[in-house]
This record gives C-alpha cells, sequence and structure tokens, in this order.
C-alpha cells in the first residue's frame, strides 16, 4: 500500500514535472511539498476577488475541490448562501466564477480531485463535505468536528494545516 | 518655525471639529454624517452603540443572535465566524483598519444586520454602532 503510493507519488511528481515545463509550476522544486503524498502536481492557483469576497467567513477552499456546475450554482445563489446574503455585484461574481470554474475538479490534476470526481457521479453538492469519497475520508474525525478548537466540519484549515498547498495527506487534529 | 507649527494645530484643529467624528476619517466622517442625516439626529451615542451591540435577540431559527455572537462580548478581543475563522478584533483601538472603509463597512452593516435582526439596521443604529466601536 505504502510502496504503491510512493510509486504513485513518484508518477505523478515526474508527470508533474513534465506538464510543468511548459507552465513554470513547481520550477524552483520545493522539496518539503514531495512528502506527504500525491499533490506534487497541484498548482497553486490564486484570485483576488475570490481571495476578497470569500475567505472572511471560512476556509478558503480550493477551487479543485468542487466541480464547475457545483461552483456555478454556489455562485447562483450568492444571495442565500447558508443564510448568508453575499451582495456579489455582477461584475466581481462572473470573476470569482470564471475563476473557480477554469480552475474546478475536473481542470485540476490531483488524486483528491479525481477522487472527487469519480465519487459524485451526476450530483452537484454545495457543500465540500457533501462529496461521498470526502465523507468517507471523515468517518473517523467526525466526532472532532463540533471541537471548539475546529469549530466546524467546514474550517478545514483547522486540521489540514497544509490543504491551502493542495496538501490533504497532512493532518494534525486539534485537541 | 514655531508659529508656522502652531497656526497648522489650530487649522487641523479647526479641520476636525469641522468633522464631526474625529476619530475616523473624512471617508468614514461622510458615511457618519450620511447617517446622522437619515437618522436625523445631532450626534450618535456610544452607550446606545454598546447595548445595541450586546443585546440578544431570538432569530425566526429559534436560536439566540447578536452581534457579540461572532464578535464575543468584548470588541477588543479577537472574535470567530459560525465556521470557526478566526475574525480580528472590531475596536478601532486595537484594530486599526477597521472602520477606515465606508464600502466595506456598508457591505458588513448590510450582511450582519441581516443575519442578526433578519431586517437592515436603522441609521440611528448604525451610527451608535461605528461610535462605539471607534471610541472603545
Ligand atoms: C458572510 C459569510 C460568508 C461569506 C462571505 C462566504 N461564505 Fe461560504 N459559507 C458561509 C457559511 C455560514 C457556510 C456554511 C458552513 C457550515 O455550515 O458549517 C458556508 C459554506 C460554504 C461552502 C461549503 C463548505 C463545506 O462544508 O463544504 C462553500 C463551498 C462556500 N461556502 C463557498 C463560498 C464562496 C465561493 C464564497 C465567495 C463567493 C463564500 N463562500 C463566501 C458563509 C460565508
Ligand atoms: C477535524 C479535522 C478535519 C477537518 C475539519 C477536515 N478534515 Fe479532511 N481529513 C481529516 C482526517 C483525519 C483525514 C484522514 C487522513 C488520512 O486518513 O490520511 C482527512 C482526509 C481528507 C482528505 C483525503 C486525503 C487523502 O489524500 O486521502 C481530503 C481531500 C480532505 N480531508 C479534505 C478536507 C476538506 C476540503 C475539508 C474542509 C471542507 C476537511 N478535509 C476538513 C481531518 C479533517
Ligand atoms: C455570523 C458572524 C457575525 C455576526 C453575528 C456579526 N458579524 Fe460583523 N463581521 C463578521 C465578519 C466575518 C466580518 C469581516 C471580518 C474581517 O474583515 O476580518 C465582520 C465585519 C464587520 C464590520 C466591518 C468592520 C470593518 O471596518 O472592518 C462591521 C461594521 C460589522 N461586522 C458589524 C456588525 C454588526 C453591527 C453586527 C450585529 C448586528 C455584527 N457585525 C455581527 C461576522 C459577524
Amino acid at each position: 500500500m505504502k510502496t504503491n503510493r510512493i510509486r504513485k507519488t513518484m508518477i505523478a511528481v515526474v508527470l508533474g514535472l513534465a506538464l510543468a515545463a511548459g507552465t513554470n509550476a513547481y520550477a524552483d522544486g520545493d522539496d518539503s511539498t514531495h512528502d506527504h503524498g500525491n499533490h506534487a502536481s497541484y498548482n497553486a492557483v490564486e484570485n483576488h476577488a475570490y481571495t476578497q469576497e470569500c475567505s472572511a467567513c471560512h476556509y478558503l477552499y480550493l477551487p479543485g475541490l468542487l466541480p464547475a456546475r457545483s461552483w456555478e450554482a454556489l455562485i447562483k445563489g450568492s444571495d442565500k448562501h447558508f443564510g448568508e446574503n453575499l451582495a456579489l455585484d455582477e461584475k466581481t461574481s462572473a470573476e470569482i466564477l470564471g475563476f473557480l470554474k477554469s480552475n474546478s475538479a475536473e481542470k485540476t490534476n490531483t488524486e483528491w480531485s479525481k477522487k472527487i470526481m469519480k465519487s459524485l457521479g451526476s450530483s452537484t453538492p454545495e457543500r465540500i463535505m457533501d462529496v461521498p469519497w470526502i465523507i468517507k475520508e471523515h468517518r473517523e474525525v467526525k466526532n472532532a468536528f463540533k471541537r471548539p478548537s475546529v469549530g466546524s466540519a467546514s474550517n478545514c484549515g483547522a486540521c489540514h494545516t497544509r490543504g491551502h498547498e493542495g496538501d490533504f495527506d497532512t493532518v494534525k487534529v486539534p485537541k | 518655525m514655531k508659529r508656522g507649527l502652531s497656526a497648522m494645530i489650530a487649522t487641523a484643529a479647526l479641520f476636525v471639529s469641522a468633522n464631526a467624528y474625529p476619530a475616523l476619517n473624512q471617508d468614514m466622517n461622510g458615511l457618519i454624517e450620511k447617517f446622522q442625516k437619515e437618522a436625523d439626529v445631532k450626534s450618535f451615542s456610544a452607550e446606545d452603540g454598546r447595548k445595541f451591540f450586546a443585546t440578544k435577540r431570538i432569530h425566526s431559527k429559534g436560536e439566540e443572535r447578536s452581534c457579540s455572537t461572532c464578535h464575543t462580548a468584548d470588541p477588543r478581543q479577537k472574535g470567530k465566524t459560525v465556521v470557526g475563522k478566526v475574525i480580528e478584533p472590531m475596536a478601532q483601538s486595537i484594530n486599526k483598519e477597521r472602520f477606515t472603509d465606508p464600502k466595506k463597512v456598508e457591505k458588513w452593516l448590510k450582511r450582519n444586520c441581516a443575519w442578526v435582526l433578519e431586517r437592515e439596521c436603522t441609521p440611528k443604529e448604525k451610527g451608535d454602532f461605528i461610535l462605539y466601536m471607534t471610541t472603545i
């Protein structure tokens, strides 16, 4: 299992490097990101409007955690966002949706994004925590979600300290 | 030199007294003056703002909600959103970035008043709240 993982990682790294040659992703070869798993090919993406509008209340979710159709539904319903009116103007919501769609799970070349896509079938979840594979992965930590140090299942960063780099294998569940 | 300086201070003092709320920058004075006109009051009350901030209301979902639900009872402390993310302190004495951008302030007032009160805040509530947050 472990060696299988390592082999997969190596393949991913090689593939990632080959792919990256053109786009400059990970050109400086940060070794520390190769230690933990199959995220080496994750190409960190950023958008000012997305960070500005979508990170005040919660963790800044990586666009690759949901398919484009989910992001579409979320932005379309942003006036009723889990009980909040996000009051996005048209230009901002178009920019954010454009960014999310061009970096969605379909467009992300990582182990986790592929597993997410595979487990979804034709459903359109509006929560990452409603993706069947994600639910399964968290079955054993469910009880930790309500700890004051975590707050909620949606607070990914409380446990996934390197999640923003696309590394969900590094986990530290706070007491 | 000295005289020039005192003249400058005098002008500045004049300018500040023309700005009703010296703790606030010019843009924010514009916003609070707008609230003042809408509320039809001469000045706002930090004490009313404190009460407004702390008052718990029963939401139609059945739970108690107030501004302090997320910003904690003491606005000089860090708060937490319902999703568990830390919110930097609201009191301007601790967090200089607060209450400097009218657009940001109006946006969050709109959101948070709806979340807590299920309506917009009145101009008086908004003005009292800003005064409280910028004087505590
Ligand atoms: C005013 C606060 C607020 C802002 C701003 C906000 N959200 Fe949320 N968001 C929430 C709340 C509340 C939840 C529900 C969390 C829960 O139930 O634990 C949520 C949940 C989510 C979830 C589901 C998380 C999960 O558990 O899988 C996604 C995805 C999401 N938001 C995306 C966005 C995007 C995209 C934006 C920017 C356009 C945004 N949010 C801005 C309050 C906010
Ligand atoms: C209470 C802590 C906690 C929270 C909060 C949490 N997770 Fe996890 N997550 C874990 C644990 C523990 C695992 C299992 C790790 C393992 O078995 O290797 C895991 C596994 C995962 C995996 C699979 C990793 C892999 O490669 O096998 C992904 C992807 C993931 N989490 C994403 C998320 C996202 C996205 C969020 C927020 C919406 C989130 N998690 C919230 C603790 C947490
Ligand atoms: C559900 C959680 C929540 C509640 C309840 C809440 N707020 Fe906030 N508030 C936030 C968040 C999140 C921010 C943005 C924090 C940031 O910018 O770091 C914020 C920011 C603000 C700001 C912007 C200040 C600035 O200049 O940066 C104002 C004004 C504000 N809140 C007013 C209120 C008022 C008035 C109430 C009560 C009617 C209230 N809030 C209740 C979550 C909340």
